[in-house]
């Protein structure tokens, strides 16, 4: 394994924020998105309805059977998303502490490797190392994977936080946890919102292979097209899991420029 | 230890399916890097086409994989063709922000006086910028490269080369004393990769930054 240079800690953090702060959009650019995602769902209904719909595919393309596999979708990526935030934030938090500076840096390097392992092997090794299958497994896998994005991100917005305004708030008096709670997360949140977001996008799209655990959601649908040789319902499956990715993404990008702390 | 032995009597197999893992996810690297440099070169300079540019490769990166793949299906088949293009998509992103972000970093009192001693805009970028933005640049490859290592174990849905189809094969023997060695191996094969993609790396990194900014 490579040494972690300080160079790789200071890099990458940079980039991140640059990306996402200063990204003012006008009311045309947020209007580009839903209207590329509609007309590609109208593109799509338009579509399947010209076709003649044999038995299995008329099985698998009706309403209840894709609004019910979405709403599967939704629910796996909003639970693991709380779940995902609510073990890294805090672990972040305690993780750039001051006790932990010696192994911060391999931290960091062996974190960004484990982001390597495939999620399907996640998911996979779950369902056949202890046979757990289901919607809580698949919510496991999901959390496991989309933790560490979230808890690199954290660390990276809480050590950016220049240092001489933490020094001025223990000089004004503050107490260490006043400090951490008035200055270094408020102005963490930017990138913390990044990680939010990015957990969201990580989850929406593993969130497709857990129909191979038996945990429902839009690959359901895909497979089916799969298994039965069918394009059509195969197309309709990547489309709508494509959309949602994207539809859930821009929200997020919405949330993520409202909640961002004025003067930031 | 049953695995290792599983190990060792797959060894082929195991260096086989590496070769293939490491030789798709390298061929999508290097087009994702050409491509994602000069998409950033091209934009650097104007919001709008910065913008854009992050716009649209940041949401190739937040269409799920799997539904990329089939989606490449109809149009490119089975095999390694959707593979290679879907993880060119995916690796975008980071290296045109990086290469973005790194050559907007490039002091302008440089560029200036390397205008000043008579270098035209072309060697300017060649033998200025793009140099000095090189460490971010490579930064960018590598995290693309670790992305892409993962999503390539679900190229095997689409007949892709590579570990994932030990992952998969695991997978359809649920059940079975060989399942659990098959996922391991296939998972234990991607870290390894990942671990020599980032001591590659590393040495590329030190090879190629220019010796002033080292």
């Amino acid at each position: 394994m490579s040494a972690p240079t300080s160079d790789d800690t200071t890099t990458q953090p940079a980039v991140t924020e640059e990306y996402h702060a200063g990204h003012r959009r006008s009311l045309a650019g947020y209007l580009v998105m839903p209207g590329v995602l509609a007309l590609a769902c109208l593109v799509l209904y338009v579509y399947v309805s010209q076709q003649e719909l044999d038995s299995i595919e008329a099985r698998s393309l009706n309403a209840a059977t894709l609004t019910g596999a979405l709403w599967e979708h939704v629910q796996l990526t909003a639970v693991s998303t709380v779940l995902t935030l609510l073990i890294a934030v805090p672990l972040g938090i305690v993780f750039t502490r001051p006790f932990t500076r010696p192994i911060r840096s391999y931290l960091i390097t062996l974190l960004t490797l484990g982001q390597a392992v495939p999620t399907i092997a996640v998911l996979v090794l779950l369902a056949v190392v202890f046979l757990f299958l289901g919607f809580w497994a698949a919510i496991v896998g999901l959390v496991l994977y989309a933790i560490i994005p979230v808890l690199l991100n954290t660390m990276v917005g809480l050590e950016q936080v220049d240092k001489a305004v933490l020094e001025a708030g223990r000089g004004m008096g503050m107490a260490r946890f006043t400090v951490l709670r008035r200055l270094e997360l408020p102005l963490a949140v930017p990138v913390i919102l990044a990680g939010v977001r990015t957990a969201l996008v990580i989850n929406v799209g593993t969130a497709t292979l857990v129909t191979y655990i038996n945990a429902g959601g839009l690959g359901d649908v895909i497979v089916a097209g799969l298994s039965t040789n069918r394009v059509t319902i195969q197309i309709v499956g990547a489309a709508l899991t494509a959309v949602l990715a994207l539809l859930i993404d821009y929200l997020a990008g919405i949330a993520e420029d409202l909640l961002r702390p004025r003067g930031l | 230890m049953d695995f290792v032995d599983f190990l060792v009597r797959r060894s082929d197999d195991m260096l086989e399916l590496g070769l293939g893992h490491a030789g798709v996810v390298g061929l999508s690297v290097l087009l994702a890097t050409v491509l994602g440099v000069s998409l950033g070169v091209a934009s650097y300079q104007r919001e709008r086409a910065r913008e854009a540019v992050l716009a649209v490769t940041g949401a190739f990166l937040t269409i799920p994989s799997f539904a990329l793949f089939i989606l490449l299906l109809g149009p490119l088949g089975l095999g390694t063709a959707p593979v290679v293009v879907a993880l060119t998509m995916y690796g975008l992103m980071p290296v045109v922000r990086n290469t973005i972000t790194g050559l907007r970093e490039v002091d302008p009192a440089v560029v200036e006086s390397a205008q000043g001693m008579g270098l035209s805009r072309r060697q300017r970028l060649l033998r200025i910028e793009l140099p000095l933005a090189w460490p971010v640049i490579i930064t960018g490859v590598r995290v693309s490269t670790l992305v892409l290592l993962g999503i390539a174990a679900i190229g095997a849905i689409v007949n892709g080369p590579g570990y994932g189809e030990l992952i998969f094969t695991g997978l359809a023997r649920v059940g079975t004393p060989v399942a659990v060695d098959l996922v391991l191996a296939g998972t234990l094969g991607v870290i390894v990769l990942a671990v020599l993609f980032d001591l590659l790396f590393y040495a590329v990194r030190r090879l190629t930054t220019s010796e002033g900014i080292r």
